[in-house]
């Protein structure tokens, strides 16, 4: 446990180290993103000493830290918000959606993986696995706007985009949870397979267990470490935001703030939500593998 | 547990269904990139500066033909660097009920000269000092002349009692400008002041779920930034009127005159002779787009309606490549930016110059890439928009010898002595004349203005310059079948 949270903490300082010095390594200027380019020399001169752009990187780092420590962020170049404020209301916007998601993935990917697991090599093993192929295989700029077409503008069921109701949620969780789902149906048939074949099932349904009991207690516990694996690497992916996807719903995420970020070079912002989606990767990580050793025991930090 | 999920997932989509939204008399207007900053002082982006039109009153605007009008106040010169202005009578208060006074104006520009990160502080480095001799004067005193510097006081006036405070404009504005602002969540909230009509807008990215939120009531208003598919589509729908205008903003190519080949003018000439300008405005651009020769449009004051457009010409052009001692096929990389639009002119430029000899090559950069490399001078050719020119100064700015990035816009590092002379005579005719014949830039098109909107919406069309100014006159009109769009609106 020690060495996970050290290695904890160690990445979350690289993290911090290498978004720091991209930032200030690649071209570009924030004092030239703040005052445009008609201002003169000195102007530019006087606002890079005033942000402390003149300090050598080691000093720049330091005293990046020492905010950091405070909470303090920094602000937007361009809308002047506190960055602080921007993180707090994006990010759980994206962990919303990450969370409903994964929930429709789930509920759709696992059961459909066990029921094709089960009719192997049958016509319902052919349909589920030509209907997830298809879905893992449309696009989110493509699922999106069909959805949108099918129940906002044709059945007139929901919202096409927005946040303002709680309805503008389920088209946007869909589209990703029809793509999770499909990677999710094929890695649990793939699975459960494996797992069915062992011979504890065979012991299991020997002794007369029900066929229900067999799979769900036996054979899905035993096949669920491949599949945690998946929905761990999935989720940091989701609450890293899905950038495509928020930007066609209008969802105000992590995702696009960072990317509209990169595109006005609002340095600050790109590296407050670099390092917060770091953040979501390392815990989700840690996360799926305090699962792991919840699931197997044979599974020990430190062993 | 699949009945278990199942039930979850039928909750919550009952849960979220069953919410209509409250706010049915609220006119939606869906853009494509929302305001970053409601301060005027800090504020660049066009989104920003068409809702501070709204929300803010500057001192000078323009008429029509872009002359500097008064709109807070009219003015007269003192002598050459001394300036009067005498706010209007009948000003509106500002939206927190207090009168606009000429304290206001002097504490406007006085924070504005103050502040170190504002991107506009450069244009009023001349200012010397301001005086406000009464509730309804202000004296500008300048270090040099300037017999322009009316037309630069388009910066909206702000209360002198929220700067000393420090207010935050920039998400919390208040003017004294026709619309108030109301809030900003996820949606832009502006109400007008005379009837109290609410307008939101909301920044949906993607041109085609604008058309879908239009189709849907979600969006009563639309305007521009549309592929030119999905505006032939919304003319074949009854429940949508579109309205077009011809557009000021002038598209060009630029080029890199330090580079050894382009500095050659035939080659130039070359690549404008090789471009169907024609043909891209028929086939891919909106109605009302015009072909154009300079950056200023010919109904500007300073515009030049005598600039001969150069005609496709591929034979043409080829034989100006020969002359020039270039090897065929001509390699040019041509940087632009990830928008669809953008890409699509690209190669259609790229088919359009094989026929030349120009073997062009497509460099599709992220914005912020891209526009640092056009910055740096790191490009061949690349291609841009200017939106919002009102006054001819910018071609010194765009064009003289001494405005090379980051000092000024000169981008293509053209250096012309000749120019040079005519700018500083301020002889715009022979200016642009100098520029459409050694070609620093190719221009390409003013493009069309173009709103849709529903049926029921009235008194709103689109500017030439792309302003959303008929915000202060847009109206709804009460119809049937208004209300059921309403009913079906989130």
């Amino acid at each position: 446990m020690f060495r996970r949270t050290a290695g904890f903490f160690t990445v979350i300082f690289g993290v911090l180290l290498l978004t720091f010095l991209l930032i200030h390594l690649v071209p570009g200027d924030p004092v030239e993103v703040m005052l445009g380019e008609s201002a003169s020399t000195a102007d530019r001169e006087q606002l890079r000493t005033d942000l402390g752009l003149n300090q050598p990187l080691v000093q720049q780092f330091g005293h990046y830290l020492g905010k950091l420590a405070h909470g303090d962020l920094g602000q937007s170049i361009h809308t002047k918000t506190p960055i602080i404020e921007l993180i707090k209301t994006r990010y759980p916007a994206t962990v919303k959606l990450a969370v409903l998601s994964l929930i429709i993935g789930l509920a759709i990917g696992i059961p459909l993986g066990i029921y094709a697991a089960l009719k192997a090599n049958h016509w319902q093993d052919f349909l589920v696995t030509i209907v997830s192929v298809r879905f893992s295989a449309m696009p989110a700029f493509w699922l999106g706007p069909m959805l949108m077409l099918v129940f906002a503008v044709w059945l007139g069921w929901l919202p096409v985009s927005g946040m303002e109701s709680h309805a503008s949620i389920i088209l946007p969780a869909l589209t990703l949870g029809f793509g999770l789902s499909a990677i999710l149906t094929r890695m649990t048939r793939t699975s459960m397979l494996e797992v069915l074949n062992e011979d504890f099932i065979r012991t299991a349904r020997a002794k007369g267990l029900s066929e229900n009991i067999v799979i769900f207690r036996h054979a899905l516990r035993a096949a669920l470490l491949p599949i945690i694996t998946v929905v761990g690497l999935q989720m940091g992916s989701l609450l890293a935001g899905t950038v495509i996807t928020e930007t066609i719903f209008s969802w105000d995420g992590i995702g696009r703030l960072l990317v509209e970020s990169i595109e006005k070079r609002d340095y600050p912002v790109t590296q407050a939500c670099v390092l917060v989606v770091a953040l979501s990767y390392v815990v989700v990580n840690f996360l799926t593998d305090l699962l792991y050793s919840k699931l197997d025991p044979r599974v020990r930090f430190g062993a | 547990m699949l009945k278990k999920s199942l039930l979850m997932m039928c909750v919550l989509l009952l849960a979220a269904c069953g919410k209509p939204s409250p706010e049915v008399s609220e006119i939606h207007f869906a853009i494509a990139q929302a305001p970053l900053n409601l301060d005027p002082r800090y504020a660049t982006d066009a989104a920003s500066e068409r809702v501070n039109r709204l929300i803010y009153q500057p001192l000078v605007d323009f008429d029509a033909a872009s002359n500097p009008a008064p709109a807070l106040a009219s003015w007269h010169a003192v002598h050459d660097r001394e300036y009067r202005f005498v706010l209007n009578k009948n000003r509106a208060l500002f939206h927190h009920q207090t009168q606009l006074t000429a304290q206001d104006v002097k504490a406007t520009y006085d924070s504005l000269m103050r502040l170190k990160d504002s991107p506009h502080v450069a244009e009023f480095a001349n200012i010397s000092t301001i005086n406000a001799p009464d509730e309804n004067t202000v004296e500008f005193h300048l270090k040099q002349a300037d017999k322009h510097f009316p037309a630069k006081l388009i910066i909206g006036i702000l209360p002198k009692g929220l700067i000393e405070k420090e207010h935050d404009f920039s998400h919390n504005p208040v003017g004294n400008g026709p619309l108030k602002f109301v809030g900003w969540q996820n949606k832009l909230t502006l109400e007008r002041i005379s009837d109290k009509q609410r307008i939101a807008l909301q920044e949906v990215k993607d041109p085609t779920v604008r058309v879908l939120k239009l189709m849907r009531g979600e969006a009563d208003l639309i305007q521009g930034d549309l592929p030119p598919e999905l505006v032939k589509y919304l003319e074949t729908k009854p429940e949508i009127s579109l309205k077009t205008s011809i557009g000021a903003n002038f598209s060009y190519l630029g080029l890199n005159m330090q580079d050894p080949v382009l500095r050659n003018l035939k080659v130039r000439q070359a690549i404008a002779y090789a471009i169907d300008r024609q043909a891209i405005i028929e086939k891919v651009m909106v109605r009302n787009t015009r072909v154009a020769g300079a950056i200023l449009p010919p109904e500007h004051w300073a515009g030049n309606a005598n600039l001969t457009p150069y005609d496709y010409n591929p034979g043409h052009a080829r034989q100006l490549l020969q002359e020039a001692g270039v090897k065929l096929p001509f390699k040019l990389v041509y940087k632009t930016s990830t928008d669809a639009q953008r890409v699509r002119f690209a190669t259609i430029l790229q088919a359009q110059m094989r026929p030349a000899g120009i073997d062009l090559e497509i460099s599709s950069l992220d914005w912020g890439t891209f526009f640092e490399d056009v910055k740096q001078g790191n490009f061949q050719l690349f291609g841009l928009t200017w939106v919002g020119i009102k006054t001819p100064e910018i071609y010194a700015k765009a064009f003289g010898s001494h405005n090379f990035p980051p000092n000024g816009f000169n981008r293509g590092r053209y250096t012309d002595v000749e120019l040079d002379k005519l700018l500083t005579k301020e002889d715009w005719p022979a200016a642009t004349q100098r520029i459409h014949a050694q070609l620093p830039y190719i221009p390409l098109w003013y493009e069309g203005q173009f709103a849709a909107m529903k049926k029921n919406i009235s008194n709103y069309s689109p500017k030439p310059d792309g302003n959303w100014d008929d915000l202060t006159t847009i109206a709804r009109l009460a119809t049937k079948s208004s209300a059921t769009i309403s009913n079906h609106a989130y």
